[in-house]
């Protein structure tokens, strides 16, 4: 009589071939790539109600819905576990990747289609890592100021390090998704005449949504700061009653008008 | 036209080689490299030197043969050329030249420009065929293949195996030549029953020697003699995902 294994072990035993072979893991890592994409566009979707009021109540009043959603936990978990496995994926292809090149060429030439983005996908990766890390320090570990979140990304944006960093930050995703997003599409297989110039356009119209939504956080508060500062200087010549420190004065969001 | 050559010279696949130099005059315009090579090796050969040693055959653009990447480029500057159809006219009189081996840890240096391509007959050997004896070639017709279907698989059977898209790749992926076998068999209906394993067994075969993964660069593509089609790797990302999915055949 024929042995038949139990189909659980079957199944366990092609996913472990499937995830062992170099085209499973890149499939892996852009099925987590992309759902880390759609995280991206609910995060900033629900960040932009930062800029709907200057005393940031409605963004203060979505960040704490959020916190009471009993799910929280879960996709917070959700969201590490996909970091993780595309991060440890990340870093296993591009190990195997430079094995597979040991030597290097004397004279190496871009024959047309490499792009500043599928170039540096490891380190603007690592940069997305270490913002990631410093981003969760900032807001997820730390204690919430009584003044509300909102008031906590304004301060913190208002220094010069902590809008470098962030401005830093948005700017390695940016270049990471320039080439990721439509890549993940090619590794699961979209590619088709009629579709292509669409899929490209498309994965590159996202990559800078997601570019300039974020980068709007630290320049339209370090924009209106510096609108603020300029206005109070002007101000302290005729008034001197002005507060002394604008640090704790509400920003004028409008001051540049971009905020709305 | 007179040249100056930077040549990687190496003497077998275990010694550590090193590029160089030699001066070639008397070059004619109307010479393809592999003959520009030729005038070198016969001068070397006069001198009592050892010529160098390159790969070769048809030299007219169909066996895949030849290879060298030619100032950083696998088979030259022009685009859909093999380096036997490459002619020095595209050169200008006084140009340097670095002239190296395809360089991946799959393809071995044997000697000087010359590497190890039967990792390539080894995935082949994997599912690029197949079993059934298929008989000599029909009646016209009498198989009915679509027109598009046809066509890709022509496009895709064009891929020479000349390891060009290695050499080119980052990561010595050698993702464009078994998306163009794959693809080639997968299109047509003599191919079509063994798909699911042809696809399993040629990408473990091309896992197990050692070539890297697709990043989607698409700089094959661009060296491709034959102008393969990125196309094909994501015909063959798709052949792989069913076939991992789908019942075994
Ligand atoms: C929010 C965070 C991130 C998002 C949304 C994201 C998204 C993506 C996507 C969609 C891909 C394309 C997958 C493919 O080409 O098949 C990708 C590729 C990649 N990601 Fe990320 N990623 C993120 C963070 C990271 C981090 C933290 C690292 C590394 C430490 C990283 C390293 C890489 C590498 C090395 C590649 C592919 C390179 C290759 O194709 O060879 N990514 N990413
Ligand atoms: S020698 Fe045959 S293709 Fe160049």
């Amino acid at each position: 009589m024929a042995f038949h294994r139990p189909q659980k072990v079957r199944m366990f035993h092609r996913l472990r071939t499937f995830l062992g072979s170099t085209l499973g893991k890149k499939v892996a890592m852009s099925i987590t790539g992309l759902l880390l994409v759609l995280f991206l566009i609910a995060h900033l979707a629900g960040n932009l109600l930062f800029f709907k009021d200057q005393d940031r109540s409605a963004f203060d009043h979505y960040a704490q819905m959020l916190e009471e959603n009993p799910l929280l936990p879960l996709a917070e978990i959700g969201l590490l576990v996909l970091f993780v496995v595309h991060l440890g994926l990340a870093f296993l292809t591009t190990r195997q990747n430079r094995e597979a090149r040991a030597t290097r060429y004397r004279v190496s030439q871009a024959l047309g289609k490499r792009t500043l983005g599928s170039s540096t996908m490891l380190i603007t990766g690592i940069l997305v890592l270490a913002f990631v890390v410093v981003h969760l320090l900032d807001f997820r570990f730390k204690e919430r100021a009584p003044d509300g979140l909102g008031a906590m990304l304004e301060r913190r944006l208002s220094e010069p390090i902590g809008a470098g960093i962030y401005l830093l930050g948005v700017i390695a995703l940016g270049i990471h998704l320039s080439h990721a997003v439509r890549s993940a599409l090619r590794t699961l297989g979209a590619d088709h005449p009629r579709f292509n110039e669409l899929l490209q356009r498309g994965a590159l119209t996202l990559a800078g949504v997601l570019f300039l939504g974020f980068a709007a956080f630290p320049l339209v508060v370090v924009g209106s700061r510096l609108g603020s500062t300029l206005a109070s200087s002007s101000a302290d010549e005729g008034a001197p009653t002005t507060p002394a420190d604008p640090g704790l004065a509400p920003l004028p969001v409008s001051a540049d008008g971009q905020g709305h | 036209m007179h040249l100056t050559l930077h040549i990687w010279r190496q003497q077998n696949a275990t010694s550590a080689g090193g590029f160089e130099t030699y001066r070639v005059d008397d070059v004619l315009p109307e010479m393809s490299f592999l003959e520009m090579l030729d005038v070198l090796n016969e001068r070397l050969t006069r001198e009592g030197r050892e010529p160098v040693a390159f790969d070769h055959d048809c030299r007219e653009g169909i066996c895949g043969m030849c290879s060298l990447v030619i100032n950083g480029a696998p088979h030259g500057p022009d685009r859909a050329t093999t380096t036997c159809q490459l002619h020095m006219r595209r050169f200008h009189d006084g140009e340097t030249i670095y002239i190296e081996p395809f360089r991946a840890t799959a393809f071995p240096v044997l000697k000087d420009l010359v590497v190890d391509r039967s990792a390539f007959d080894r995935i082949l050997a994997a599912g690029g065929f197949i079993t059934a004896r298929t008989g000599s070639p029909p009646d016209a017709n009498s198989v009915p293949v679509p027109k598009v279907d046809a066509d890709l698989a022509m496009d895709a059977a064009a891929c020479i195996g000349c390891g060009a898209c290695v050499a080119a790749c980052k990561n010595a992926a050698a993702m464009l030549f078994v998306g163009a076998k794959v693809s080639h068999l997968a299109l047509l209906p003599q191919g079509k029953p063994e798909r699911r394993r042809r696809a399993l067994q040629m990408v473990q075969q091309m896992d197990a020697e050692g070539f890297g993964g697709c990043t989607n660069e698409r700089e094959c593509e661009a060296a491709c003699p034959k102008g393969i089609s990125v196309a094909n790797i994501a015909r063959l990302n798709r052949e792989y995902l069913w076939a991992s999915l789908a019942d075994p055949e």
